[in-house]
């Protein structure tokens, strides 16, 4: 009977049933396809050029053939483009601190991601965003580095905010022809 | 989309082609090969086997003596590598104030992730004029309807779309202009080619080959252009030949003329010398058969004067 009373009081199990954990996306859509569309195609789209044109100036040859761990991060899944670009963006936040990546390029990089959130009105998990963005946006980076000293040596981390770059930048086309209809 | 690696004259061996996008898809053959004269030159894939904004790997391999050569490519995005086709429908619309529209259609359904370019030219201008445009309509502001116009559209992937440098060939082109001007135009240009190209040259060539002849067969024309050179030469040919260089023969002088002009006497030579304008007498120094004293004149040498003894003689 004790037992009867908590489960009919508390509902258990239909709690359960009804409240299934979900993925709920951080980012607030809403309607705003075409505001979003303006921002990427005249304020985003130009960095996101830029940093690719970054990306293929610097050596990569230590990077053929590597298998990331976070490869699932690279997916722009169908239907699912937003949330893509979410992962993305934040996960590209964390190559900001790297001191093995020039700092021209993880500058560069943190621009874009923190535009992608921005636009997209995303945030990212343990307050990332903020604590990098805020910086970005506030202070200016200071040309502590010439530009051969900026090119700095090929690593494992390098290789994979170019994989980032590349991906985030596919999705973002792939989302910018859906909403262009 | 095709893929090729060459051609029957370039390849010595078969290769096989295997493709798989990253993360996504097992390692798969090629299911279309596309053939020349029984050698496999590329590859051939359907819409449901192209998946665009994945990363697209492709890895050829050749078969030679037994051994098997593994050839990889690059990571590709074929968003970067669409090709469209040639936008299609141009036409031309009167606006007011001298302004045209053109207008084009895209034979895609979805044409909002295409750029266009449109090039255009008059019959007047030497190059062409090439704008971007982003919609499907370019406005000309200023037409002259003197003018005949022509106008050609490609289209290419969008920037936010892609990034591809791959412009689709260029439209079927429309025309704008006075239909009347435009062949009376052509026909006068035809009319001014066999003029400047033909006549002219022709007529030149002829007049020139008249007067050429003109000069040659007509002697009184020809000395006014060349004189002749004089030569006195004939009018010595009496003396030279006739009389054998006899001057006085040939001109005629009389006999005592000429003897007249001969010496019939001797002189002799007589020595003459300037006196010095002294009072004291000098010897006078004549020849030296001659010796005139002069009074005054002392005996023994005496210095000659200044001046150089002359000679005169006749």
């Amino acid at each position: 009977m004790f037992h009867a009373f908590f489960r009919s009081i508390f509902w258990v199990l239909p709690l359960f049933l009804v409240l299934p954990p979900v993925n709920s996306s951080s980012c607030a859509m809403g309607n705003r396809t075409t505001e979003i569309r303006v921002k990427y195609e005249n304020i985003l789209s130009p960095d996101i050029n830029e940093l690719v044109n970054m990306s293929a100036e610097y050596r990569d040859r230590c990077c053929k053939n590597k298998k990331h761990e976070n490869a699932k991060v690279f997916f722009c899944n169908d239907t699912q483009e937003i949330e893509s670009l979410q992962s993305m963006a934040c996960n590209m936040l964390k190559f900001f601190n790297k001191q093995k990546i020039s700092k021209d390029f993880r500058w560069k990089a943190a621009i874009v991601s923190c535009g992608t959130l921005q636009v997209l009105q995303c945030k990212c998990e343990r307050n990332r965003k903020e604590k990098v963005c805020t910086e970005v946006n506030t202070h200016n980076k200071e040309d502590t580095e010439t530009g051969e000293h900026s090119k700095k040596k090929c690593n494992q981390e390098f290789c994979e905010l170019k994989e980032n770059i590349s991906s985030l930048r596919s999705c973002w086309n792939k989302f910018a022809k859906i909403i262009s209809r | 989309m095709t893929c090729t690696w060459g051609s029957r004259e370039t390849l010595t061996t078969n290769f096989s082609l295997y493709y798989w996008y990253e993360n996504r898809s097992p390692v798969v053959e090629c299911k279309h090969y596309l053939q020349d004269q029984g050698v496999s030159v590329g590859c051939r894939f359907n819409q449901s086997e192209i998946v665009q904004f994945q990363p697209f790997r492709v890895r050829v391999n050749a078969s030679l003596d037994g051994k098997t050569l593994e050839i990889p490519s690059e990571r590709m995005e074929l968003q970067d590598l669409v090709k469209p086709e040639a936008p299609v429908n141009l036409t031309i619309h009167n606006l007011s104030s001298n302004q045209l529209q053109l207008t084009w259609s895209s034979p895609y359904p979805k044409a909002q992730c295409l750029e266009h370019a449109v090039k255009y030219k008059s019959n007047k201008d030497t190059t062409w004029t090439e704008h971007k445009v982003k919609g499907e309509i370019f406005s000309f502001p200023s037409v002259d309807y003197e003018k005949y116009y022509t106008f050609y559209v490609r289209s290419k992937i969008n920037s936010y779309c892609g990034s591809t440098q791959l412009w689709s060939e260029w439209s079927v082109p429309v025309v704008w202009g006075n239909n009347a001007t435009s062949e009376g135009t052509a026909e006068e240009q035809l009319h001014w080619f066999w003029i400047h190209t033909v006549l002219i040259p022709i007529t030149s060539c002829l007049l020139l080959l008249v007067l050429v002849i003109l000069l040659v067969r007509m002697e009184r024309v020809w000395v006014i252009f060349m004189p002749r050179i004089p030569n006195p030469s004939k009018n010595f040919d009496e003396l030279f030949i006739t009389h054998k260089g006899n001057f006085q023969e040939w001109t005629g002088v009389p006999k005592d003329v000429v003897e007249s002009f001969k010496p019939n006497y001797n002189e002799s030579v007589c020595y003459v010398s300037e006196l010095p304008p002294k009072e004291s007498y000098e010897p006078f120094w004549g020849s030296t058969d001659q010796l005139l004293a002069v009074p005054g004149a002392s005996a023994g040498t005496r210095e000659h004067g200044p001046h150089k003894n002359s000679y005169v003689g006749a």
